[in-house]
């Protein structure tokens, strides 16, 4: 476990599967072996009217952490994380009555996982409600749990398979977050940003 | 290489194939204080971590309920979070009890539906914020036992005291006994560990008489 950037890489005239096949070619090239696929999913629940002021929870999964379910309750006024096994799914069956989905909204990132030292890089093909919406690549520095001590070293790596795409600034949710210690929740909350982002933006051809 | 499943396409599988222990066995008892020694002497004797010694636990229990009324009637969905007082870097636990099942005479526990999870420290807030509402708390503190797949606990419970000493020390017990459980956490369907509770709870009397509790007899509990 160690410090994870997320980010969009723009398309352009490519499609969602050839932009993939551009990064894997770049990443091989530089020596990163390919250790399977990963998954993130995000399914969104809004509390139902009966319960006073609508809050809503995203349930996320990280093939990473696969024993994990991860929920962000959003209050309006507060954000409250929570990690807890598997079985919390079957809880959220059992609040149908009180939360609800709304299907059209299932977010997905899926696509190649590769290892290369001490980084380990995810090219996910981001799809809501089974419509193509981007691609987020995701490279983690895993001996590091400090984003201030590795941004500029993941900086320059991301530069050197991504290109000028790279900010020179680390995403906004890390920037307030520089000196704490870095958990698989960080890693959730840059995915659910970056859905929300997706949920948002008109889709685009595959 | 094949894409990994969803978590949901895993645990409805898991659902299909009935290997979720989703259901909970439940004898209960209690035993008054001056004869809990004796108990707990045959408990070690009976129960299978005769080496070791039974494991204490010191646990704060909050009680929660989720309620709302839609236009089917009034909804309630009531979630237990324990917490141990004294390994405090453990993870919490967040727990889903349904209404209990108890049957005819024929049948030997209670049956009842449960969800059990380990889960971070934020729970109490994430659980507040999402509408829940503490209905009752309490400390229990006590021995845990295990004979097999069955779980034996024997516990004194402690009203809440002062919620500043959240060290548990100086709290009032509500009574002058100690519950005893028997507890066995299984599929849906595995009705024959039931019978083997009978037979372990047989065991025990005439210390401790573990019965099928009718909670509806005792009074308005949710």
């Amino acid at each position: 476990m160690g410090v994870t950037v997320l980010q969009q890489f723009p398309i352009e005239t490519r499609t969602g599967p050839s932009t993939i096949e551009l990064l894997s070619k770049r990443i091989s090239a530089l020596g990163a072996v390919q250790q399977g696929q990963f998954l993130v999913d995000c399914e969104t629940y809004t509390s139902t009217p009966a319960l006073g002021h609508q809050r809503t929870v995203h349930v996320l999964h990280n093939s990473e952490q696969p024993a994990t379910v991860f929920s962000i309750l959003e209050t309006g006024q507060k954000t409250i994380p929570l990690a807890t096994d598997g079985l919390f799914d079957l809880l959220m069956m059992k609040m149908s009555g009180f939360y609800t989905s709304k299907k059209q909204t299932k977010a997905e990132s899926k696509g190649p996982r590769y290892e290369i030292g001490d980084f380990c890089v995810k090219l996910g093909t981001v799809t809501v409600s089974q419509n193509f919406k981007g691609i987020l690549v995701e490279v983690e520095y895993r001996p590091s749990v400090v984003p201030a001590l590795c941004w500029e070293l993941m900086r320059e790596f991301l530069q050197g398979f991504l290109g000028s795409s790279v900010p020179a600034t680390p995403p906004a949710y890390l920037q307030n977050r520089m000196q704490e210690l870095y958990t698989p929740m960080d890693t959730i909350h840059q995915y659910l940003e970056q859905f929300t982002i997706f949920r948002k933006s008109p889709g685009l051809r595959p | 290489m094949t894409s990994p499943g969803t978590a949901i396409d895993s645990l409805n599988a898991a659902l299909k194939c009935n290997i979720i222990p989703n259901q909970e066995y439940l004898l209960q008892g209690s035993v008054l204080d001056q004869y809990v020694e004796v108990l707990l002497h045959r408990l070690r004797g009976l129960c299978d971590n005769v080496d070791s010694g039974p494991e204490s636990f010191h646990d704060h229990e909050l009680y929660f309920v989720l309620r709302a009324t839609n236009t089917g009637g009034p909804m309630v969905l009531p979630l237990r979070v324990r917490r141990a007082l004294d390994v405090p870097d453990a993870p919490w636990q967040l727990r889903y009890v349904g209404q209990q099942e108890l049957g005819d005479k024929n049948r030997p526990t209670v049956v009842r539906s449960s969800i059990d999870m380990a889960c971070s420290s934020t729970i109490v807030e994430f659980l507040t914020e999402l509408g829940c509402r503490v209905e009752f708390e309490y400390i229990a503190r006590g021995y845990m036992f295990r004979k097999g797949r069955m779980k034996i606990t024997v516990s004194k419970i402690f009203k809440m005291g002062n919620i500043a000493n959240k060290s548990g020390e100086g709290v009032e017990p509500i009574s002058q006994s100690y519950l005893v459980e028997l507890s066995v956490l299984a599929p849906s369907g595995q009705d024959a560990i039931a019978e083997d509770m009978r037979i372990f709870a047989e065991q025990l009397r005439p210390l401790v008489q573990l019965e099928k509790i009718d909670y509806k007899r005792l009074g308005n509990l949710p």
